[in-house]
């Protein structure tokens, strides 16, 4: 039997990539160098999973730095769990976001 | 900016003002550090809002909204008809002819097979298939006259024998989704087991009943031990786990 659900490599690589980077689409898209059209519906179905979780940045540090508010992204509990089963399923998946970083 | 409102007609109403509001954002920072990446970005919008139009919670859910959409289309079709006057139109003989027609063409699309269901709500799913085969019948048959005008008369028995082809087709696979209890549509699809474990663990697509009545497994290979989809019912002590109580 199945300990837990099984991502596909993209769902583990953005789920990687929102672990060990800043956790915005953007910085999603650059880390894994998939498409903004690959990376938003993923993480739409990773959030409805519940293995990440979103949150508006404050709009007092937007203003600081001129620019509108951005949308963040963080693992939930059961996110680190996939992630740490995905990790030994696809042992590079590490490197892979080290080397976009 | 343009590009992205044009796609966030796709979002459903109640997520857009956010939706834009984070693609916004986004597009604000590209444009100042990845300008060359903008036009490519903004592309990847309509596929976002694609997903979230196609995942929207309530899109016809009950059965009462999938009846009423049909027969506002009914309606709609038919008031167009009368509205466009059609000089060639078809007698009942003809479009039996063409619904007989598409039923026999009809198990090269889909199977006709409704699952396993071990007795539950019988009556009710195949009155309410019923239904909703009575309603496409005027839909397919104004939409084909409406096409007949628009477009040019003799696509109307063409137009008339796909249209209950596709119409056939969406009133199985929607019947196939749905709960036998409640009608309601099965939501979060989930893909359990690989291909390679087969022959231990059965292989494919499990969704559930939002209102707790069961779950519905959907073999993505037909095996002996699951020849078609199977619902399995919960019984009440699962209905804690549920937000809306069960009917």
């Amino acid at each position: 039997m199945t300990a837990g659900p099984k991502l596909s490599h993209t769902a583990a690589l953005i789920l990687q990539a929102i672990h060990a980077g800043d956790g915005y689409g953007f910085s999603v898209m650059e880390m894994t160098g998939l498409p903004s059209g690959t990376v938003y519906p993923a993480m739409r179905r990773l959030e409805r999973d519940g293995l990440i979780k979103s949150q508006w940045e404050r709009q007092s540090i937007a203003d600081t730095e001129q620019r509108p508010p951005r949308k963040y992204y963080r693992l939930t509990r059961s996110g680190h769990a996939a992630l740490e089963a995905s990790q030994k399923r696809y042992p590079l998946l590490a490197k892979l976001t080290e080397a976009g970083q | 900016m343009t590009i992205l409102r044009i796609a966030s007609l796709l979002v459903p109403a109640r997520q857009r003002a956010e939706w834009l509001a984070e693609w916004s954002a986004e597009l604000r920072y590209i444009d100042r550090h990845r300008p060359q990446m903008a036009l490519r970005f903004c592309l990847g919008a309509f596929r976002d809002g694609l997903w979230l139009w196609r995942n929207q919670p309530f899109r016809f859910d009950s059965a009462a909204a999938c009846i009423s959409a049909l027969v506002f289309a009914a309606v709609a079709t038919a008031l167009l008809a009368l509205w466009l006057r059609p000089v060639h139109l078809l007698g009942p003989l003809e479009i039996l002819v063409a619904a007989v027609l598409s039923l026999l063409i009809l198990p090269a699309v889909t199977t006709f097979s409704p699952g396993d269901y071990s007795g539950h709500g019988r009556a009710h799913r195949w009155g309410f298939l019923a239904l909703k085969i009575a309603l496409l019948v005027p839909i397919i048959n104004f939409g084909s006259l409406d096409l007949g005008v628009l477009i040019a008369p003799q696509m109307q028995p063409h137009g008339l024998i796909v249209g209950f082809i596709a119409g056939f087709r969406w009133a199985l696979l929607d019947q196939r989704r749905r709960c036998p209890v409640c009608l309601r549509r099965l939501a979060c699809p989930t893909r359990i087991g690989t291909s390679s474990h087969l022959l231990l663990e059965w292989y494919g697509t499990e969704l559930i009943c939002t209102r707790g009545h069961g779950l519905m497994h959907v073999p993505e290979i037909p095996a002996s031990s699951y020849s078609m989809q199977r619902w399995v019912e919960l019984d009440r002590s699962w209905k804690s786990l549920f937000d809306v109580p069960a009917l």
